[in-house]
């Protein structure tokens, strides 16, 4: 088994609802092992294709393959091949944390012996040994998450679909988390990850974009970022946008201006590759400015330019 | 398929047992409305509040008049002077029916002229209205029997003659199955029907309701349980319970209002079994509609209702337009109620039975077939 096998392949998968069409047309693989990170805002067709992918709803037209099975006629082969974890963390809180695990292993036909070891794996890598008996209801949020990762787990599925899976979550979990997800690639699992925080995105292996149904973006978070944000990007201290904005007028070598907490973050042409450079093409012009920096674009700026350019 | 099954119903059954309040709802409940409904549903008629106006004032008219209130349905609540201030007890609600002994009752008794006693009735409770009216009845004339045969007598004696005794037509009415009208016999049947119909249209229709609420619904579609797993396995533990509460009515009933069980308990079983089909169904399928366990609880109150109403607990179902009457039969409470009431009282066979069987049966396996397609087609 190499590490290019793709798991999930998605051909044209388009679904409709009436005359609305949620998903368009979308095509991409997902190779084993990786992390794939699904990105777009709210409404642009993320659930729609993870619940399609999951075997909850069948595509309008296209065709995909979860793990080798086809969505549309084996849903049933795709969900013992899969684990989901929604941002509801959704556990029975009126139950103990053994009796979530015990009932999730009987919902995937782990019986008996096997369903023993199956939930003691799950305590253990939820870190939750000593809590099996306490009542869910009382486990605080990042440990709750914990639970239900280790519950979307326990048949050990090939591939992990998580939903906005850090929602509602500290930034401490958050990054607690990452490292589990992490962690579970480098043991094989595939993870198909939705999210709307950017910044989460760079975690990812390779990154698709939903805009308004349609993929409009796929690749590695570099390749985005060489591809989709072209010139240079420097950031510039103790300045006025509107005053940047005003002092650069017409000068076509001036890609975006944009402000960015306390600074101005200014994209050029490529051309202009240092931040000697944007000095000396500020001097004179009457406009004042702290220290230059030169940085790197980030999946922002990359989802601003495509979302941009598509409405 | 087994596994994921038996996982389903232990999860089940531990959330159920693990919130006091719904174990207490299952088990303890009908017990307990078992006993307050067994009492408070009491169309016995005794103690009836009585008034008497006695504006004669004779040995013959207290004689009258403390033999009226020495049985056990008049109980005496005072002698006013008028017509007018025992209206004006009723009025209050004070007392429920008045007497009214004429000036010369005595005399008029000893002429042997027709002599009238008035009643004066409360009719706000109809029912109670006419039972006081008639026992009322009733003991005036037997009491005016009694004198014509007294008179009979002295007369004959004063004579030196032989009379014969004055001829005489009486009811003997002999009342079948329950000989003392203990209202509770006819009672408990009825409670039993409701109370299931509560337990398990409730519970069924919430616990989805439940589950959607908290995104844990989401969860179990995305395993590979089949929709007839997940329907059987949030079935199967509440049809347990609901049969379990009926044995509780039962034997309670038995117990504690002596409800014979005259008839094989075999078949108050199949009835319930077939009659918890039909309300789980009706569970499942206002689970479907339903969004929230606040609109499954309306929606399950308006299913009841008229289930209840309609179902021949409190009003008998002949008395009903013709047109209602039509309706009851698609009513699965009262093919229960009727079952348990023929079993239990009048011994009935399988034979007597059979067409409630068969309504139940048809109802059930019609109801729950709609509800199992319905949940599929949305657990799809």
């Amino acid at each position: 088994m190499s590490l290019d096998e793709h798991v999930i392949e998605v051909r044209d998968l388009s679904r409709k609802f009436g005359a609305f069409t949620a998903v368009d047309a979308v095509n991409f693989d997902v190779r084993r092992s990786e992390i794939f990170g699904y990105l777009g805002a709210n409404g642009a067709g993320k659930s729609t294709t993870i619940r399609m992918l999951c075997g909850l709803l069948a595509p309008t037209t296209g065709h995909a393959t979860v793990a080798g099975k086809d969505i549309a006629r084996d849903p049933v082969g795709v969900k013992r091949s899969i684990g989901y974890m929604s941002q509801r963390f959704s556990l029975y809180l009126d139950l103990t944390v053994q009796e979530n695990l015990q009932f999730f292993a009987g919902a995937y036909g782990i019986g008996g012996k096997k369903q023993r070891v199956a939930v003691d794996a799950a305590l253990e890598r939820a870190q939750l040994q000593d809590s099996r008996n306490v009542i869910t209801k009382s486990l605080p949020g990042g440990v709750r998450q914990r639970l239900a990762l280790a519950s979307a787990l326990i048949h050990k599925p090939v591939i992990l679909f998580l939903d906005e899976p850090t929602a509602g979550v500290s930034p401490d979990s958050r990054r607690d988390f990452w490292r589990m997800i992490r962690g579970l690639a480098r043991e094989g699992t595939t993870l198909f990850v939705t999210t709307h925080h950017l910044d989460e995105a760079e975690y990812c292996d390779r990154i698709g974009l939903m805009v308004d149904g349609k993929l409009v973006a796929l690749g590695t978070p570099p390749e985005l970022k060489r591809e989709h944000v072209a010139g240079a990007m420097f950031a510039l201290a103790d300045t006025d946008h509107r005053a940047l904005r005003a002092a650069l007028a017409g000068d076509a070598r001036v890609l975006q201006i944009q402000p960015f907490g306390r600074r101005v973050h200014l994209r050029v042409d490529a051309a202009l590759g240092t931040p000697v450079d944007i000095q000396s093409m500020l001097t004179g012009r009457g406009v004042a400015f702290g220290e230059i920096q030169r940085i790197e674009p980030t999946l922002e700026d990359v989802f601003l330019e495509l979302v941009g350019g598509a409405s | 398929m087994r596994t994921a099954l038996w996982a389903i119903i232990l999860k089940e059954l531990r959330q159920t047992f693990r919130d006091k309040r719904t174990a207490a709802l299952l088990i303890v409940a009908p017990v307990i409305q078992l006993i307050v409904l067994g009492f408070a549903v009491n169309l016995e008629v005794d103690h009836v509040p009585t008034a008497i106006v006695d504006l004669d004032r004779t040995p013959e008219s207290r004689r009258f008049a403390d033999g009226l209130v020495a049985g056990e349905t008049f109980e005496m609540k005072g002698n006013v002077d008028t017509g007018e201030e025992a209206i004006e007890l009723i009025d209050h609600g004070k007392v429920c029916i008045a007497v009214v002994l004429p000036a010369g009752f005595e005399r008029s008794l000893g002429d042997g002229l027709p002599t009238q006693v008035q009643l004066l009735v409360d009719g706000g409770d109809s029912n109670r209205a006419i039972i006081a009216q008639n026992a009322a009845t009733a003991y005036t004339t037997q009491v005016g029997f009694r004198l014509a045969m007294d008179r009979a007598q002295q007369q004959a004696a004063a004579l030196g003659v032989f009379v014969k005794r004055p001829a005489l037509l009486q009811v003997q009415a002999r009342i079948l199955y329950n000989p003392t009208l203990n209202s509770h016999i006819y009672f408990v049947p009825g409670v039993g029907g409701t109370l299931l119909l509560v337990v398990t249209v409730i519970v069924t229709s919430m616990g989805l309701a439940r589950e959607k609420e908290a995104g844990t619904m989401e969860q179990i579609m995305v395993t590979p349980m089949s929709p007839m797993v997940v329907i059987l396995g949030k079935t199967l533990p509440y049809a347990l319970i609901a049969f379990v509460d009926l044995g509780l009515v039962v034997a309670g009933g038995a117990l504690i209002f002596k409800v014979p069980i005259r008839g094989q308990l075999w078949l108050i079983g199949l009835a319930g079994i077939l009659y918890i089909l039909t309300t789980l169904g009706i569970g499942l399928l206002i689970s479907t509609v339903a969004k929230s366990q606040q609109q499954s609880f309306m929606l399950a109150f308006f299913f009841m209702m008229p289930a209840i109403l309609l179902s021949g607990f409190m009003t008998p179902i002949a008395n009903m337009p013709h047109w209602l009457q039509l309706v009851t039969h698609f009513n699965p409470v009262r093919h229960l109620i009727e079952v348990l009431r023929a079993v239990l009282l009048k011994a009935a066979t399988f034979s007597d039975v059979a067409p409630q069987l068969v309504a139940l049966g048809g109802l059930g396996i019609t109801v729950f077939l709609l509800a199992v397609m319905a949940m599929q087609r949305q657990l799809k």
